[in-house]
């Protein structure tokens, strides 16, 4: 069931970023384009999803299990360091870039779309990357120790 | 759990395109610039935890500070991004 209902959260998820343009590099890029022509509609799509979210949220947030008996696992950091600031400057670069983030560049990838392919890849050889340097960091770590 | 998610992503397109004609995705840049852009989306959002969907919808949406941070840092890493590709890059090329 639960599994099932991940699935739902995936489609629906998907097709509202296909609704709002949000899986349209060149929309994205338009949204970005600050000095040329630019097309802020994709600031409502956020507005609009922050608004459904808060509802869901305050309700989670009162909540010790979900709807389906899973514990309920919100994030409980609320600092801000160094690595969440360089790891968003990388991230905005890359988004900047092509026009695509994880969510609209994997329901891309459902479109068929060969670019798509490229970027889904290349993301997840990055996350491969990161997870290389952290597992090198924590060994020179424990080796110090 | 994560992978059926995932599953559900990919495949948002076609139950939409059960519904309605799809609309066809524009990507105009190269092949490379897509590799740089994975690569940058990839590391940068596993070091910064998160990315549009989870901290400016879900972050946003639980008002957490860090998540407001990391959302105003990438979207004016975008914007500033966006800025040298298309306003500055050109113009040096001209004068070059």
């Amino acid at each position: 069931m639960r599994v099932l209902a991940a699935l739902f959260a995936g489609l629906v998820f998907g097709i509202g970023l296909i609704v709002s343009g949000m899986a349209d590099p060149a929309k994205v890029l338009g949204f970005l384009d600050l000095a040329g022509a630019w097309d802020p509609s994709l600031a409502l799509v956020m507005a609009g999803a922050v608004a459904v979210g808060l509802v869901a949220f305050a309700v989670a947030g009162r909540r010790t299990t979900s709807l389906l008996g899973a514990e309920m696992q919100l994030p409980t950091a609320r600092h801000v360091d160094r690595r969440l600031v360089v790891g968003s400057l990388l991230f905005g670069a890359g988004w900047g870039i092509a026009g695509f983030c994880p969510g609209p560049g994997l329901v891309a990838l459902g479109m068929g779309e060969f670019k798509a392919l490229v970027f889904v890849a290349a993301m997840l050889v990055g996350m491969g990357l990161f997870e290389w340097i952290e597992a090198r960091r924590s060994a020179a770590r424990v080796q110090l120790d | 759990m994560a992978i059926a998610f995932i599953a559900g992503l990919v495949g948002a397109p076609l139950l939409y395109a059960l519904v309605t004609a799809l609309p066809t995705p524009r990507i105009a840049v190269s092949e490379g610039a897509l590799v740089a852009a994975g690569l940058l989306v990839g590391i940068g959002t596993r070091y910064g935890s998160g990315c549009t969907s989870g901290h400016g919808v879900c972050g946003i949406s639980r008002l957490s500070p860090r998540s407001l941070a990391a959302t105003a840092v990438f979207m004016a890493a975008g914007f500033a991004t966006v800025y040298l590709i298309r306003h500055v890059l050109p113009d040096l090329r001209g004068v070059v």
